[in-house]
């Protein structure tokens, strides 16, 4: 599903953000990207996105090589990618339905086809009733459902989370994470970065450590750290 | 794009400009007085380039005959003139008639021309006019290998510098125009910024969901395009109005100064400007656009 090899990122300004870093997910996993920040996190996230290109190395996703990727392909990669950030990015003049909705749209998916899949989906993360609702009406929780819904709704191989549970406080955040475990049990991969050492510790999932730029651990079934 | 999506695009151009109500009003009047001015500025060059050619076709030519030819060898001359390649018409006047002309030229001070029916200095010429004014130099020097031709006159020099100060108002006047073009162009890029910089966060998700730039792009294409419409119809209108009453008031206090009639040239005006200032907003979205497209 995600292969990185031998990845190295350096920014114009010097900063070495990846050290030669190999990596691979396979399809249906659910796996943890834990790490300090400016541990390169944030650059792993964006190289998959072809948000950035590596300085050495290859980025493969679903069978397709990213780094090379012309620009008028990328929006093609990443509706292959669904992606929730911390601060769930939704488009604060537009209602939850016209939220998810949009995503089908930029896709140019049939009207027959949105009417049907957006209730569905909305369904799925528990929003049925909300749909008219505006962002600001909602709570942070439920915006960050209306955010996965937005990311699934085109039923995406791969799934990124960017800390989603970092605005929300522990209840919210276990409602969201057994949301996604719903979508990864649907067959989605979903790697998901985060500083949330309870969730990494209870879930038992697989755990890829970074720091400086490197991988420091990486194991089935872990937890965030080791506390010396 | 399927058309279902062109349906998407007009909705979002159309809340877009309804949300942000005094950017879409601050840039239709943005476009509304550049275009203002570019109407006025247009039908005062269309006026200028009239007013040049009228002066040209007044160019004319007054072909000298020498004394001692025959009224045979006139005709025959005549002839030949006519029969030029470029020359319109020919009129014959005879010295008497030059004589006569002259007089009424002078009016009451024609006392010095008296007696001269007697012993007439003058000389029978042709007058002669060109398809087009600027022909006059290509005829002259054939004309003057004629036999019996005495003299061709036609303002030698006068006319040169007439047909270089034509060309000169026209190249003036294309050269302004573009310049407005450009900077009105770089008014509405600016404006319309303002609202694609309110949005960046917008197209940044927009980005991250998978949308091509183009399907970023046409909302706001669209909304530069009815801004610049807009704002062009009413710089039309308000030009189209001031001309006319221009037209009736000048025509009584200034008849020797003749607009050009309204009727055909508000039209072309008036289409100039609406393509002018939707290419305008069109041209000034895209530009503001540029910057945030790329993530």
């Amino acid at each position: 599903m995600l292969e990185l090899y031998a990845i190295t990122k350096i920014y114009p300004n010097g900063v070495v953000a990846l050290r030669d870093i190999d990596l691979k997910v396979d399809r249906g996993e659910f796996a943890f990207l834990v790490g300090p920040s400016g541990a390169g996190k944030s650059t792993l996230t964006k190289l998959i996105l072809a948000e950035e290109k590596p300085t050495k190395g290859q980025v493969i996703v679903n069978n397709q090589v990213v780094n090379t990727l012309k620009p008028r392909a990328i929006p093609f990669l990443r509706r292959q990618i669904g992606m929730v950030f911390q601060d769930f990015r939704l488009m604060p003049n537009w209602t939850v339905e016209e939220n998810v909705s949009f995503a089908m749209k930029v896709i140019e998916a049939p009207h027959r086809l949105i009417r049907k899949r957006v209730p569905e989906v909305l369904e799925l993360v528990g929003l049925a009733g909300k749909s008219s609702h505006m962002p600001t009406q909602l709570s942070g929780g439920e915006q960050q459902r209306v955010a996965l819904a937005r990311a699934i709704v085109n039923k995406p191989y791969l799934l990124l989370a960017d800390e989603p549970t970092g605005n929300l406080d522990p209840d919210t955040s276990w409602g969201i994470m057994r949301l996604l475990q719903d979508i990864n049990a649907q067959g989605t991969t979903i790697l998901m970065a985060t500083h949330a050492k309870n969730i990494v510790d209870t879930m038992r999932r697989r755990v890829i450590a970074l720091d400086g730029g490197r991988i420091v651990r990486d194991e089935q079934g872990g937890a965030y750290g080791h506390e010396d | 794009m399927k058309i279902r999506t062109w349906s998407h695009f007009n909705s979002q151009a159309f809340s877009s400009m309804m949300l942000n109500s005094w950017m879409t009003i601050a840039s239709i009047g943005t476009v509304a007085v550049t275009m203002i001015i570019f109407g006025i500025f247009m039908l005062v060059a269309s006026n200028l380039t009239t007013m040049a050619g009228n002066l040209e076709s007044q160019v004319e030519m007054s072909v000298y005959l020498q004394d001692e030819i025959t009224s045979e060898e006139v005709s025959v001359l005549g002839q030949q003139l006519m029969e030029l390649d470029g020359v319109a018409s020919v009129v014959y006047v005879s010295k008497e008639e030059g004589l006569q002309r002259l007089k009424e030229w002078y009016g009451e001070n024609n006392d010095f021309l008296a007696g001269l029916e007697m012993d007439n200095p003058l000389r029978n010429a042709f007058e002669l006019r060109t398809e087009q004014p600027e022909q006059v130099l290509d005829v002259a020097p054939i004309i003057e290998t004629y036999n019996g031709v005495a003299e061709v006159v036609y303002g030698r020099g006068v006319v040169e510098q007439l047909f270089s100060l034509t060309r000169l108002v026209r190249l003036i006047a294309i050269g302004l125009m573009l310049g407005l073009a450009s900077a009105a162009t770089f008014i509405i890029a600016n404006t319309i910024r303002i609202t694609v910089f309110a949005r960046r966060r917008e197209i940044n998700i927009m980005k991250y969901v998978g949308a091509t730039d183009w399907f970023i792009r046409w909302p706001f294409v669209i909304e530069g395009m009815v801004l610049g419409f807009i704002g062009s119809l009413i710089s039309a209108g308000l030009v189209s109005w001031l001309y006319g009453l221009a037209v009736t008031n000048l025509q009584v206090s200034m008849p020797f100064l003749p607009l050009v009639k309204p009727w055909p040239v508000l039209l072309v005006m008036s289409g100039w400007l609406l393509l002018l200032g939707m290419t305008i907003g069109v041209l000034g979205s895209a530009l503001s656009l540029r910057r945030f497209l790329k993530v």
